[in-house]
């Protein structure tokens, strides 16, 4: 390459070197620079699906020839020093691009609660009917008198030595069976699924799942996978005595590919989309995977069952279905109740016979994680009046009890999560997490993750800065920053009026950590949505917010709400504080329960069957309570006392103090 | 046989507050009469049914620059006068109406964009020459708002003026100044019940009392949005006849500005002849979107043609006839 780096090679392909990793491909002229950074291996964040939406793919191109397209994000000066959104700039010669690490998505997301304290949320009697059945047997071999050939043979001492009828195997089980019969002199371990869902009486015909030589029976392991939007996590289960033995979560490998499942679903659709996004999907559990079998000294292939839980977009791409209909009207997904596929089909790296069993859905909109939720809640067991909110990218709303289950989703979008907000970032060390604001100066104080200089807010941050913010005055009940506070937090930025949270000097990266407006109003939509839509849902059934005897809160960032804020703010309605209750990870629970006790799939199917379906777009009230609730708190005073009074003795004491709340 | 049908009455927990516009000079201003508004404790005209103490009043609309986007058939009822806001307002005034509505478009950037000081002195002299408590709407530009209104509003302090428009993205300067100088603020949201109390909270939340904000929830004009605006007026009385104190507030309404941006009150060729003559046209347009708001609950009307005028007030004469 010379000089000027706009050299072409004469068979037209562009060379495309990746700093700071030194990765080179050969792309033809015209090729995306995302999709030459994808193939060469690097890493580059397009949250918004790569449709120049966020701004967050920017590269520096250091050396060479390429077209960018026009769009909102670059300012020229940024295009004058070479910055280009990687998703929209195409190589036109040889190119030396340099990407900077995103450090974030190396990180590992916080660790869930340690596995010694998860225990069985809901009472089952796992032992009665394990799905995976070891027998260690001593089989007599073959003889010319007794020419029983091998899989009859071992058919015949599995009814003989363990009761076990009607045993069937793939052509793959058999091929390994001569070698395995006679490895160990006869010896061998014979690893049945029995799916005796039905009735228990063991009628049903078992799959020979593995045999192996020698004694294997003082083992058995299986793992519970929750598939969120977000983060993945995984629990590896000691199936003998229904034992979380580890934990590992990461984030889902299709972030990058967008951060809702809308951008996915869109990016499912271009080229060869929809299997890339199987195959990030499959590599993060692989990894999950590689990282709990190491840990534990367990061999992948010793997992011989493994059950899924997520919403049905995340189900349909982990199991290879188009999701294309489901965003489109009327919103239909391929199925409701996913077949049971062996490992091998999707290239898990447990027993390639292993079975895996992904939650049933009640719809497009209202996933296997809820059902997994509402039966690890045991909501479904409740005679209380049960509202349970999973406050997600998707915010789904579960109303009822024992009798009846009443079902929505109101698409809250990412913010509480951080994306869509200027300095927003996920629940990593680095994240200011809490924000306290001081009522007469104005002044923050806040906490980060791992006690590190700050490089973003996470949703609870950005949570208790909204709740903190508006206490103080800083912003008003329509959310907009009082300007003319006199506070040099409060200033108008080249995106509008914003408080700065955190000055440069502070910083990881030595620039103002900002809440803007606009993050504002985003926040306050995504709160809106979730207010709106479980009021929406209590009306529709003919009872009010006072009826529901308790809230359950469910959700990876379920984990880190202040109940206190978020009454504040209007996320959640004015209640008395413990009638709340925090779940955690409900999904990751309830695949756990049904890996350990099949009876609970037949459960999982009666809340599938019994969650009636409530469609917002469809429900004209919905949108007057969505403009009701884009106020903080709401619209309707009466309906958050405790915050009017809050309010009140604010403004009582500055008075008193003589700080004028006025402008 | 005779029947004897009882008439059925609501009983309502709540009440529209009286607004009180102007001041007279025993009061701090210079008005010769004041006007209150509001107090209805029923449903547009249900005298049956509760008191309604008040009658729906009239203010006629003028502004401080020749108005030469206006209807032609408009220019023609006011004539020569709308070169001259002073001789305007007082022609105005001769016709009898409760208000006198001064928009301020001379301050917009494409209208002379004249500065606070110079509007502020047509504002004295409007005052000077009519004696009815004044509206006084800022060119729309909050930029422009803030800077020309709190100038208007520190000049005629005591005067109790209507002063708008506040809206969500822009109240606190304007609240501000009718706070310190005793006007009244309006508020204006986008025929939206929620977002109107929105806003209502939040002036409130400055500090300006409840009995000095009127609430403009936007007017649609016949054809153009008016069974929404119907709606929303509706909506408003019957929250604030349920107590709700933070819609309670009188409403105003800008029928003129929007029956007369309608196609039909402005175009007179190439129409269908069956629309009539196109003088009239205009004045009946604007009349039936005075008579429907009326209907929904306006207390103000703020309307543009002498005619519409006499119309509209020989209907209210009938409606609080008892």
């Amino acid at each position: 390459m010379d000089k000027s780096g706009v050299r072409k090679n004469p068979d037209g392909k562009c060379i495309i070197v990746f700093k700071p990793s030194g990765k080179i491909v050969e792309a033809e002229q015209g090729t995306l620079l995302l999709d030459a950074a994808k193939r060469a291996g690097v890493e580059v964040q397009t949250p918004c699906g790569g449709f120049g939406r966020c701004g967050r793919c920017k590269v520096q191109i250091e050396m060479g020839e390429v077209a960018r397209r026009q769009g909102p994000h670059l300012t020229q000066a940024e295009i004058e020093r070479g910055v280009a959104l990687a998703c929209m700039t195409v190589v036109k010669g040889d190119v030396i691009v340099y990407v900077e690490p995103k450090e974030v998505t190396r990180l590992a997301p916080p660790q869930e609660t340690t596995a010694e304290k998860i225990a069985l949320p809901i009472a089952c009697e796992w032992q009665r009917n394990p799905r995976i059945r070891k027998y260690f047997l001593n089989i007599e071999p073959p003889t010319l008198a007794d020419a029983t050939n091998d899989f009859d043979r071992l058919r015949r001492e599995l009814k003989r030595q363990a009761g076990v009828d009607n045993v069937f195997a793939s052509l793959q089980v058999l091929k390994n069976l001569p070698t395995v019969l006679r490895q160990d002199e006869w010896n061998v371990t014979a690893v049945l699924e029995s799916d005796n869902t039905d009735n228990g009486n063991g009628s049903q015909p078992s799959r020979l799942i593995n045999v192996q030589s020698g004694d294997k029976t003082k083992t058995s392991w299986g793992v519970a996978v929750d598939i969120g939007t977000t983060t993945v996590v995984a629990y590896l289960v000691d199936l003998l005595t229904s034992k979380v033995v580890d934990i590992a979560s990461a984030y889902n490998g299709q972030i990058n590919a967008g951060d809702d499942i809308i951008s996915r679903i869109i990016y499912s659709q271009r080229g060869d989309g929809q299997s890339q996004l199987q195959a990030m999907i499959v590599k993060t559990i692989n990894d999950l995977l590689i990282e709990l079998g190491g840990r534990n000294r367990v061999k992948l292939p010793e997992i011989n069952e493994m059950v899924v839980a997520g919403n049905t977009t995340m189900t349909h791409l982990f199991l290879g279905i188009n999701p294309k209909y489901i965003r489109e009207e009327p919103y239909v997904p391929l199925t409701t109740h996913p077949p049971i596929v062996r490992a091998s089909e999707l290239g898990i790296r447990i027993n390639p016979e292993g079975g895996i069993y992904a939650f049933p859905s009640v719809g497009s909109y209202v996933g296997g994680d809820i059902v997994a939720g509402v039966l690890s809640s045991g909501t479904f067991q409740s005679g209380k009046l049960t509202l349970f909110i999973d406050v997600g990218t998707n915010g789904e709303i579960v109303l009822g009890n024992a009798d009846w289950l009443i079902t929505c989703a109101c698409s809250a979008g990412p913010a509480f999560e951080g994306a869509g907000v200027r300095n927003g970032m996920r629940a990593v060390p680095g994240a200011i997490e809490e924000i306290w604001v001081n009522t007469e100066t104005y002044e923050p104080t806040y906490r980060v993750m791992g006690n590190l200089p700050p490089q973003g807010i996470c949703g609870s941050g950005l949570l208790s800065s909204l709740a903190e913010l508006f206490v103080s005055g800083v912003i008003d009940k329509g959310g907009r920053i009082n300007r003319a506070l006199k506070t040099p937090r409060v200033r108008v930025g080249e995106h509008g009026a914003e408080y700065v949270i955190a000055w440069a000097s502070e910083t990881q990266h030595e620039q103002d950590i900002v809440l803007t407006e606009a993050d504002i109003n985003n926040l306050v939509r995504a709160k809106a949505a979730i207010y709106a839509g479980f009021s929406v849902l209590v009306n529709s059934v003919g009872v009010t917010l006072a009826d529901v005897e308790q809230i359950l809160i469910a959700g990876g960032f379920g984990r880190h709400i202040n109940i206190e804020k978020a009454i504040q703010i209007g996320l959640l309605p004015d209640m008395p504080w413990d009638r709340f209750k925090y779940l955690g990870n409900t999904s990751a629970l309830g695949a756990y329960t049904t890996l350990v006790c099949q009876d609970m799939r037949l459960l999982a199917n009666e809340i599938a069957a019994k969650m009636t379906y409530l469609e917002l777009s469809a429900d004209n009230s919905f949108m007057n309570e969505y403009t009701s609730a884009l106020f903080l708190p709401h619209t309707d005073t009466t309906a958050f006392p405790t915050v009017q009074s809050l309010l009140d003795s604010t403004r009582e004491r500055l008075a008193l103090s003589g700080t004028s709340v006025e402008t | 046989m005779p029947v004897t049908v009882e008439t059925p009455i609501e009983k309502w927990n709540g009440k529209v507050r009286e607004v009180t516009l102007g001041a007279t000079q025993a009061e701090g201003g210079t008005r010769t009469s004041t006007v209150t508004v509001g107090g209805s404790a029923t449903l547009p005209f249900l005298h049956f049914e509760g008191s309604v103490p008040h009658r729906p009043v009239i203010a006629i609309q003028i502004q401080d620059v020749d108005p030469q986007d206006w209807s032609p058939a408009l220019r023609a009822a006011w004539g020569d006068t709308t070169k001259d806001v002073v001789a305007w307002a007082k022609k105005a005034a001769e016709l009898g109406p409760d208000l006198i509505a001064l928009n301020l478009r001379s301050a917009h950037p494409d209208a002379g964009n004249r500065g606070a000081d110079e509007v502020a002195q047509t504002v004295k002299s409007v005052l000077g020459a009519v004696g009815l408590p004044l509206i006084v709407y800022g060119p729309g530009v909050a930029e422009k708002d803030n800077d020309v209104l709190v100038r208007v509003a520190e000049v005629t302090a005591g005067e109790r003026l209507a002063i708008g428009l506040c809206e969500q993205g822009n109240y606190r300067t304007i609240v501000a100044a009718c706070l310190a100088n005793g006007h009244i603020a309006i508020a204006r949201a986008p025929i939206d019940v929620n977002i109107q109390k929105q806003i209502n909270i939040l002036i409130n939340d400055m500090g300006l009392p409840l009995d000095r904000i009127l609430m403009d929830p936007t007017t649609g004009a016949l054809g153009y949005g008016l069974e929404y605006s119907y709606s929303v007026l509706e909506r408003l009385r019957l929250s604030s006849l349920q107590g709700d104190g933070m819609t309670q507030m009188p409403t105003i309404c800008t029928v003129g500005e929007e029956a007369w941006r309608a196609k039909e009150s402005k175009v007179s060729e190439g129409v269908p002849e069956a629309w009539g003559n196109y003088a009239e046209r205009g004045v009946i347009w604007e009349t039936i979107t005075a008579t429907t708001q009326l209907q929904a609950g306006a207390d103000i009307v703020v309307l543009r043609h002498p005619k519409a005028v006499g119309l509209i007030r020989k209907t209210i004469d009938l409606m609080m006839a008892q």
